[in-house]
């Protein structure tokens, strides 16, 4: 039986938070522990030939330098493995320089000032390669056809429409940005290794580690305990990982590396630029029949982030016959990676675009037009959408913003100050996913619980989950409750990413306390004692029970626990073996466009999701509005730039890559269907913080077209494309 | 448990094979040779007491200085370089206060130095002689919250809790600079620090909270 | 960053002692967020810094007599709120606190602001320095190493007053208002003490883009004097740029209008954002006097002010947003109350 509403509570981690207690990775301190600063390549393709650190050996405080020389050769992923076990090593310092910015050298010193002086001495000479390709444009760029997606016959569909409308669409390379820059604190100690590091992938840095390093994984631990923004950035292995490591087994010292803004930039993944070419037909009754649809991106040489476009817009509108192509453009760059909603936040910017586009051209209401495509059935598997609450959002979210106050043509609501006024809607849809897991729990008579699972917390507010579903079901105190994530010496720990955390904690929560219940009710065999579980424990002298549980998402077979153990990897849906199931959000926007300068402002948007139940609902509004403000800052503000002459990215920190400031934010109003998905999961609990994101860009760059007739189709929307 | 001897053993073969330094192995101890699964793991690393950074300076390009933080004066050679955050965090431990960007773009190491707030990641630590820094470790006291505090947990005011401290520190410079009087102002007035997970509208909601309680106190 | 001494005087007279016998390699530093910011970024090298926020009887702000008068090392939020201005010179106090944030309000001084290093990327990004990556050439930065931002990423470049050697904005919004309102700074060095016009403070980019100010080496900022006049109620500083809050223009214009009916006097305008100095500009101001404003008559006098503007490969659209902008900054200021 689907589990009841849930009751607000605040979140979790809040007090230690706002105390300026909780501790990320980069306020680490241990004794004697030196300060790494990493040296970055200064061309954008070719070789190093030499690096001097003479200079910077002499300077007070700088203890070592590690270069390509201090690295043994990885260990290549075995035979026969696949998924994220399949990854070849991330490089440590290796001579070949594949991007701007990768590291040559890591300087050790006792302090940080030290150890950027020590830095900016290194003198490296380099045989730079003859040309590279910056750009998809650039000659060189090697265009790679990925996997298709279709369902019936899209063509054949195409050829009866009555009404086709065909565009093209841009989305640029962006980085994310959390506040707290990439980080690695590394321990050697008696044999084995602890990385402190801000990751979403806990298990996925130990694998990677042992790779880079040689090593057996088994003498290395990851702690992840708080991340301080990851938005998928932190989820794949990082550069500096090893790099710190190695330092730390060189010099028997800790030693702590917090990565400058502008090397996160050229380091780190990013979301690559990709293009979106659509088209959408409509048969004579104005309903959509047909769609084909090109995407692709850009890519690094080795790269393996895919060009999955097509991950939810087949299952968007009910229309069966669908043909989606993918490709990869390798280019000179660093990897390009996961940002939050990576697939659909472009897919569904470009494609909420056309439908907009074909809902002008048929004259009908953008909302009514939506709401006339409900789907049922997943086109691609042929399976039932389990549970699907599209047309509630839509509808409810109408009400909520006053849709109905909108006249239909653009340009047509304007101030007395002449103010160009726009509404516009777009939707989204984001993948069901869930791990499998694995979780300890341990009840004490002292009043005390410890929960180690996997999961890990980088905001989205999964301890408050935790928390939440735990205290419903045991009857524990609150205040003694310590939950242990993102530790790979307590439990493997999946890869947090997909808005899979939810769902795929909630069975761990499940099994674990029925366990538990089952163990007490053994331990009392039948005695009736007053009180909470410690009480009970304290009463017949059990300092504790520990039980352990292992959970598997719908279908997924036993061995999927091996891939968790060893990579982080585990996963799941959106197919399972008798449904598909997505979450969904409908967002609706008011942009305001100077009649003059032509600055865009968004006063207000409306937000309705469909994500199941609804555990932490303050943590989930949080959680939404937060992909808006990212949707925003997408749509009108956030682009890395390449200057092709030079390789890497110019405006590579946070004054010149424009986040939006708090000035940039009106009132976001967030509700939820909060109705229980039936076969995910018990609780009945899909994902939410990316599919918070996913259509909200559209649906301002719908609202600026209906605001002022301009159809823009490249993001971001600046000043200069509305003068 | 483990045999002590036999982690040693393989402790030495895998310091042999990567030709790493025995120092810390030497000084450490026992150690646990699989992967334990139950909680009896790793002691987790904590904030040790002050003092963790050396100089590493000539003493012609270092600064002695007396300064007061949170309400205790405190006398330190520094590095004539060194910024007032990387004084607080890596010389005094308090880690409250972030490094987002080491250049002032960020907001996230927001201070109040004289009781203005600043960036102290742009004030050079030398700048602090003779004068107060409160940082968000001294802003409430002992275990109670200050009310903008408990506003920010009461509004959801935070997702990662990485630029909290630095939100919340020029949140409260704004109530007292008086320019908490509307929401735009606010928005104006909080520009300064990125939150990227977006709590926007949790951060104004918890100043105007927060703001009507501090005038009342 | 390389290491330096740090001293802090408690007088000019100690400040310029200190520079005399330091050498060339010294630098005052007052709030800091401009030079250590640039210092981190391995741009500029001092290895001896005087800190100069000590000096005492440096930060009055003097609004009373007839003329008004900013002591050097008044902080940029102080002045921005004085509420003489904010009443009566409504642009200074707009150009400050729409400047940056909060938090280096606090810490820069309004001497400071006037010498800020330019946001050109080439420029701050090109000593392959840790925090900042790349390396480009920059004559601003390496005389004669060329100028990576001209046929580059330009749309942040200057339109107006840009050479072959550097195309870098003047980044300040301060100096703009205070261009339009004809100020002067007081100058103390080495040679003893003077008074320039701030317009004579900038120097245009020409072959030498590495020199950016006409100050002789030891000489420091003391004051700054803005003549009273009655155009300063009918002032606004209006800034657009790429969000909301805490970010550089990419077009702001000062303007203050005196006005007779809806007849316009005299009018003072400048532009920021788009000029490789504080750009005044006295062909709109021209225009303006004796015609009835409008909405057509400002944007007209907007034009005329970026009269002479080029354009490189992606900032074109700044010579339309400046012209707008100059338009709106009149309206504004036209419908505030003399």
């Amino acid at each position: 039986m689907p589990a009841a509403p849930f009751a607000e509570r605040a979140r979790f981690d809040a007090r230690d938070k706002v105390l300026g207690r909780t501790q990320f990775t980069a306020d680490i301190q241990l004794p004697d522990m030196l300060y790494a600063m990493s040296v970055p390549a200064t061309i954008a393709k070719g070789r190093v030939r030499s690096v001097a650190i003479d200079e910077a050996m002499k300077i007070p405080g700088v203890v070592r330098v590690l270069t390509a020389k201090d690295f043994l050769a990885p260990i290549p992923p075995p035979r026969g493995a696949t998924g994220m076990a399949a990854a070849p090593a991330v490089p440590t310092i290796v001579p070949d320089i594949a991007y701007r910015g990768a590291p040559v050298a890591l300087v050790l010193a006792e302090s940080i000032e030290a150890a950027v002086q020590g830095a900016e001495a290194i003198q490296a000479t380099y045989a730079p390669s003859a040309s590279f390709s910056p750009l998809i444009t650039s000659e060189g760029a090697a265009r790679e056809p990925s996997e298709p997606v279709k369902a019936g016959n899209a063509a054949e569909a195409m050829a009866r429409a009555a009404t086709i409308v065909e565009a093209e669409y841009e989305c640029p390379a962006q980085h994310h940005n959390p506040i707290e820059t990439l980080s690695t604190t590394a321990v050697w100690s008696g044999g084995r290794l602890t990385i402190y590091e801000a990751t979403q992938g806990a298990q996925v840095v130990k694998a990677n580690a042992a790779k880079s390093l040689a090593l057996d994984p088994a003498i290395i631990d990851v702690k992840s305990s708080y991340i301080g923004g990851g938005f998928g950035q932190k989820g794949t292995a990082q550069r500096q990982t090893a790099l710190v490591a190695r330092a730390a087994m060189l010099t028997g010292r800790p030693v702590k590396l917090v990565m400058p803004r502008g090397q996160v930039f050229h380091n780190a993944t990013f979301r690559p630029l990709s293009r979106h070419k659509i088209r959408i037909g409509a048969d004579a009754s104005g309903k959509m029949v047909a769609i084909e649809y090109d995407a692709d991106h850009q890519q690094s040489r080795g790269g393996q982030f895919p060009p999955q476009y097509h991950e939810s817009q087949p299952q968007m509108y009910g229309v069966a016959d669908y043909d989606g192509t993918t490709a990869n453009v390798r280019i000179d760059t660093q990897a390009p990676g996961y940002m939050r909603a990576p697939h659909p936040h472009p897919a569904s910017f470009a494609f909420e675009g056309v439908v907009d586009e074909l809902a002008y051209k048929l004259g009908k209401d953008p909302v009514a037009f939506r709401l006339a495509h409900d789907a049922k059935v997943d086109p691609v598997s042929g399976h039932p959408l389990s549970s699907r609450f599209l047309n509630e959002c839509i509808a409810q979210g109408a009400e909520r913003f006053g849709w109905s106050r909108r006249s239909q043509a653009p340009g047509s609501m304007v101030l007395a100050d002449g103010t160009q006024v726009g509404f516009g809607v777009a939707c989204g849809a984001y993948p069901a996913i869930t791990s499998a897991n694995i979780a300890r729990l341990r009840v004490s008579a002292d009043g005390s619980t410890r929960f180690a699972v996997s999961a890990h917390e980088m905001g989205q507010g999964i301890r408050t989950v935790i928390a939440q579903a735990l205290l419903r079901q045991l009857d524990i105190d609150p205040a003694k409750l310590d939950l242990q994530i993102g530790d790979t010496s307590l439990v493997p720990q999946h890869l947090t990413a997909g808005s899979w955390g939810t769902a795929s904690v909630l069975p761990a929560i499940d099994a674990v306390a029925a366990k538990m219940k089952a163990a007490i009710e053994e331990l009392l065999a039948g005695r009736q004692i007053d009180g909470n579980l410690h009480r009970k424990l304290a009463t017949v002298r059990r300092p504790y029970i520990e039980v352990e549980v292992s959970t598997l998402a719908p279908g997924q077979e036993e061995r999927a626990l091996l891939g968790l153990r060893a990579a982080g990897y585990a996963l799941a849906g959106p197919e399972y073996p008798a449904f598909t199931t997505f979450s969904y959000i409908a967002h609706f926007a008011e942009v305001h466009v100077e009649p003059r300068t032509r600055r865009v402002r968004v006063p207000r948007v409306v937000s309705i999701a469909d994500c199941g139940r609804v555990v932490s609902l303050r943590t989930a509004v949080s959680q939404v509005r937060g992909g808006v403000v990212w949707a925003i800052g997408s749509a009108l503000r956030e682009e890395t730039e390449v200057d092709p002459r030079f390789g890497g990215w110019l405006n590579n920190d946070l004054a010149d890559y424009v986040v939006p400031v708090n000035a940039d934010i009106g009132d976001i109003d967030v509700s939820f269907i909060d109705r229980p998905d039936p076969l995910l999961n018990a609780t009945g609990s899909k994902g939410l913080g990316e599919v918070a994101m996913v259509g909200a860009a559209g649906a301002v760059a719908n609202a600026i077209y209906h605001a002022t007739g301009r159809r823009l189709r490249r993001m971001p929307i600046r000043i200069e494309h509305l003068l | 448990m483990t045999n002590y001897a036999d982690d040693e053993d393989q402790a030495a073969k895998v310091d042999a094979r990567q030709n790493v330094s025995r120092r810390s192995a030497l000084k450490g101890g026992a150690a646990l040779a699989v992967l334990p699964l139950t909680f009896e793991g790793p002691a987790e690393a904590q904030p040790t007491a002050p003092m963790v950074a050396g100089v590493a300076v000539e003493p012609a390009h270092s600064v002695l200085l007396s300064t007061s933080v949170n309400g205790k004066v405190v006398e330190f050679r520094v590095d004539a370089r060194s910024s007032l955050l990387d004084f607080l965090r890596e010389r005094l431990a308090l880690t409250g206060a972030k490094k987002g960007c080491d250049h002032g773009q960020c907001g996230a190491c927001t201070v109040h130095l004289d009781g203005r707030r600043v960036a102290s990641c742009l004030t050079l630590a030398a700048k602090a002689q003779g004068r107060e820094v409160i940082t968000i470790e001294g802003l409430s006291d002992g275990e109670g919250l200050h009310p903008m505090q408990q506003a920010f947990i009461d509004h959801d005011a935070l997702q990662c809790g990485y630029c909290t401290p630095g939100q919340i520190m020029a949140a409260v410079a704004l109530v007292n600079e008086g320019n908490a009087t509307s929401k735009e102002r606010i928005r104006e007035y909080m520009s300064g620090n990125i939150c990227r997970c977006g709590a926007y509208v949790g951060i104004v909601a918890a100043i105007e909270d927060a703001a009507s309680k501090m005038r009342r106190a | 960053m390389q290491p330096f001494t740090y001293t802090m005087p408690r007088t000019v007279a100690e400040a310029i002692a200190a520079f005399r016998q330091a050498g060339p390699d010294a630098s005052y530093i007052a709030g800091g967020t401009s030079l250590y910011d640039v210092m981190k970024l391995d741009i500029v090298r001092p290895r001896h810094l005087i800190d100069v926020s000590a000096i005492e009887g440096l930060d009055a702000i003097e609004t009373g007599r007839d003329q008004l008068r900013f002591g050097a090392l008044a902080r940029m939020s102080a002045v921005a709120t004085d509420k003489t201005l904010l009443r009566d010179y409504p642009v200074l106090a707009e150009s400050l606190w729409k400047a940056a944030s909060q938090q280096l309000r606090n810490m820069a001084t309004v001497g400071g602001n006037l010498l800020q290093r330019t946001r050109c990327l080439y420029f701050r990004n090109g000593t392959g320095n840790p925090s900042s990556v790349g390396l480009y050439p920059c004559n601003k930065r390496e005389p004669g190493s060329g100028c990576a931002a001209i046929g580059g990423l330009d749309r942040g470049q200057a339109v107006l007053g840009q050479s072959d050697a550097c195309t870098a904005v003047s980044p300040g919004d301060w100096p703009v208002a205070l261009t339009a309102m004809d100020a002067t700074v007081e100058l103390a060095g080495p040679d003893g003490s003077r008074a320039m016009p701030i317009a004579e403070l900038y120097r245009l980019p020409g072959d030498t883009p590495h020199l950016e100010f006409m100050l002789q080496p030891g000489e420091i900022i003391t004051a700054i004097i803005v003549p009273k006049t009655p155009a300063g109620r009918r002032s606004t500083y209006h800034k657009i740029r790429d969000r909301e809050s805490y970010a550089f223009a990419l077009a702001s214009a000062a303007v203050a209008l005196d006005m007779d009916g809806d007849h316009v006097r005299r009018a003072h305008v400048a532009l920021g954002g788009v000029g490789t100095r504080p750009w005044r500009a006295r062909a709109a101001e021209q225009l303006l006097v004796g015609q009835r404003l409008t909405p057509e008559s400002a944007l007209t006098a907007g034009r005329a002010a970026l009269e002479g503007a080029r354009a490189g490969k992606h900032n074109g659209f700044k010579v339309d947003l400046g012209a707008r902008t100059v338009a709106d900054a009149l309206m504004i200021a036209a419908e505030r109350s003399a």
